[in-house]
């Protein structure tokens, strides 16, 4: 063994947050169009920030060089729809009568079979198809989960439609080639879940989302989170069913941001990100301090890797976290991928204080989906071999 | 791959030269080396029985990562230290003394990486680690350990531009006493130096499934 390196961490005066102080404003959780301060967001999204009259610097924990201390573990499990239902129109809050009602339904779907119901106020975060993914096998109930009520009517706040700007002509003809029903003709998949083969054809199963069949010839067929080639991790921060948990670490150089799917460590002191050459699975992030914001800049994605399949030459994604309490961070996001979408669009979702630790998320190590759906995939297709060579006459082959 | 693939010598980091193994478990060591290029992932409780984690880009363990040529950066905050290692993204959380009230002592659940409380001596750092799951490897010559691994570090700032780094590692299981390893961290000073990604596991997909795939090779 001869080099070890070493990398200079943040500088050796440990930031320490003296306490954290009470704070002297209420989170509030009552929309006030009023009071809302849109600074800090930069939009016309309405903050939750408290308003510079109410809202003394003091209150808000500061590590020793000034900024808004970010540290802790955070939830981000929520019920809201990422788009905003129809029925809301412009409308950016509830009431907290509905915040309540909309909760509790959202939690109470969870435990029921979706069956394809797709009125879950059009919560696209729960697969109405997705019959198999009871969260309780995964982990915990949501509600068990830190999962706290959110006044929005939608993740989405800009367009102020709460909608999802609509695709360019080029990434709606892209996302045209990459279905392929050809299989689909020679396979009668009869509405069956676990997949089908037919002598001399490959197993096939119904990718479920409406986009046709997928295959499991080869591991990458599997896609790259099954293969834990990239299990995740963003950016952006965006919740699934589960595994909605993180960890927030500042220094004077450097911000850590953990998830349950990895990590990401982002120069916040000046040092420029990596050239366009490199492309990461987490895209090359670069923040910066604006007031009491913390800016996070990611571009430099990884082909077949971006949010939402987005293109990764032209995708940014910019990242705001404010601290608007204890026990909130108000993470805001900006997708701009103009070769994707018609126009950038944003999203504000609440980090939630959680108490830790975060587990290991030993992914590639414990990937068993990997050898079962292959193997079975194989065994499938064997199967129907079998069967043809039998109805042949031919005997069946051992192998 | 002529002389691509092959390694500088050195004269070892281990002090005394040798790792004091019992001897039923020198018999393990020697058909771990000899089977470290046998993969055979199986979704059983033999998926680890052969070859170098490593191999399979696997998380290297501790203090593995240390010693492998990838550079990793060490991130003080205010109750912990996290060391963020580019090979395969592996990550380990140092919990300071400053947390230990809501940090378990013991970990909730075995781990690659380890479960580690540091706390300072003067100024060497010192990491005390369990709580590892019995597959990871501390080279390529098989040398392993059980989940009974306990490793105690000591990292010391000898200069601006390097430190000197030792680890002391028990396994009753394994090892007829504690051994210990040293050897200086040379500190990474090019300009803008970050890690980047080598995520290897993309490249081994083929290695670790390609006997389930419908065209295996071999």
């Amino acid at each position: 063994m001869s080099n070890r390196n070493w990398i200079q961490s943040a500088a050796l005066g440990v930031v320490l947050a003296a306490g954290l102080l009470a704070p002297s404003f209420a989170a509030a959780q009552t929309p006030s169009s009023t009071s809302a301060k849109a600074a800090a967001t930069g939009s016309g999204a309405k903050s939750r920030t408290p308003s510079a009259a109410t809202a003394k610097t003091s209150a808000i924990p500061r590590t020793a060089d000034g900024h808004p201390d970010l540290h802790g573990y955070y939830n981000f499990l929520t019920v809201t729809p990422v788009q905003r239902p129809a029925k809301y129109g412009n409308r950016e809050f509830l009431t907290p009568q509905e915040t309540k009602e909309v909760f509790q339904k959202g939690l109470q779907s969870a435990f029921e079979p979706r069956d394809g119901d797709e009125e879950h106020y059009g919560n696209e975060l729960f697969n109405p198809n997705s019959v198999d993914y009871d969260p309780t096998t995964f982990g915990l109930s949501p509600w068990q989960n830190g999962i706290k009520p959110n006044p929005r009517t939608s993740l989405v706040v800009d367009p102020p439609d709460g909608k999802i700007p609509p695709l360019t002509a080029e990434a709606k003809a892209a996302k045209a080639h990459t279905v392929a029903p050809a299989a689909a003709e020679s396979v009668d998949l009869a509405g069956s879940r676990a997949g089908t083969a037919v002598e001399g054809q490959s197993y096939v199963a119904d990718d479920h989302n409406g986009g046709g069949v997928v295959h499991a010839d080869v591991p990458l067929d599997l896609g790259y989170g099954t293969t834990c080639v990239s299990p995740g991790g963003g950016p952006p921060i965006f919740p699934g069913e589960y595994n909605a948990d993180m960890y927030i670490m500042q220094t004077a150089s450097d911000v850590v941001i953990q998830g349950v799917n990895g990590f990401r460590v982002i120069p916040i002191d000046g040092r420029p990100g990596l050239p366009a050459s490199f492309r990461e699975w987490h895209g090359n992030g670069v923040g910066h301090w604006e007031g009491d914001t913390l800016v996070v800049e990611t571009t430099n994605f990884h082909p077949g890797n971006t949010f939402r399949g987005a293109n990764p030459k032209t995708l940014k994604i910019t990242e705001r976290f404010t601290r608007i309490s204890p026990e909130t961070i108000e993470y805001k996001f900006t997708v701009d991928d103009p070769s994707t979408w018609t126009k950038p669009w944003s999203v504000i979702l609440p980090l939630s204080a959680e108490n830790g630790p975060l587990f290991e998320f030993a992914c590639t190590e414990d990937d068993y989906d990997a050898v079962n759906i292959l193997a079975g995939a194989r065994a499938f297709e064997k199967k129907a071999k079998d069967k043809a060579n039998e109805k042949a006459g031919v005997p069946i082959s051992q192998k | 791959m002529g002389a691509y693939d092959q390694w500088p010598g050195g004269q070892g980091i281990v002090e005394g030269g040798e790792i004091p193994y019992k001897p039923e478990a020198l018999a393990q060591k020697k058909a771990n080396a000899a089977k470290r290029m046998v993969v055979n992932v199986t979704s059983d409780d033999h998926r680890h029985d052969t070859g170098d984690p490593e191999l399979k880009c696997y998380m290297p363990g501790v203090p593995r990562a240390n010693y492998m040529p990838f550079p990793f950066q060490i991130v003080q905050g205010p109750d912990r230290i996290l060391m963020a290692y580019e090979y395969a993204r592996s990550l380990r959380t140092i919990y300071m003394q400053a947390n230990e009230k809501s940090i378990p002592q013991k970990s909730p659940a075995d781990t690659w990486m380890g479960w580690s409380h540091g706390h300072f001596e003067g100024d060497t750092l010192v990491i005390d680690s369990t709580g590892f799951v019995p597959y990871t490897w501390f080279d390529r010559a098989g040398d392993y350990h059980s989940d009974a691994l306990h490793v105690v570090e000591r990292y010391t700032q000898v200069s601006p531009y390097h430190i000197m780094y030792e680890a002391t590692i028990e396994d009753p299981n394994v090892f007829t006493r504690p051994w210990k390893m040293s050897f200086p961290l040379y500190r990474r000073m090019e300009k803008n130096i970050q890690l980047v990604d080598f995520n290897c596991t993309e490249f081994v997909l083929d290695l670790v499934y390609g006997q389930y795939s419908k065209y295996p090779k071999k």
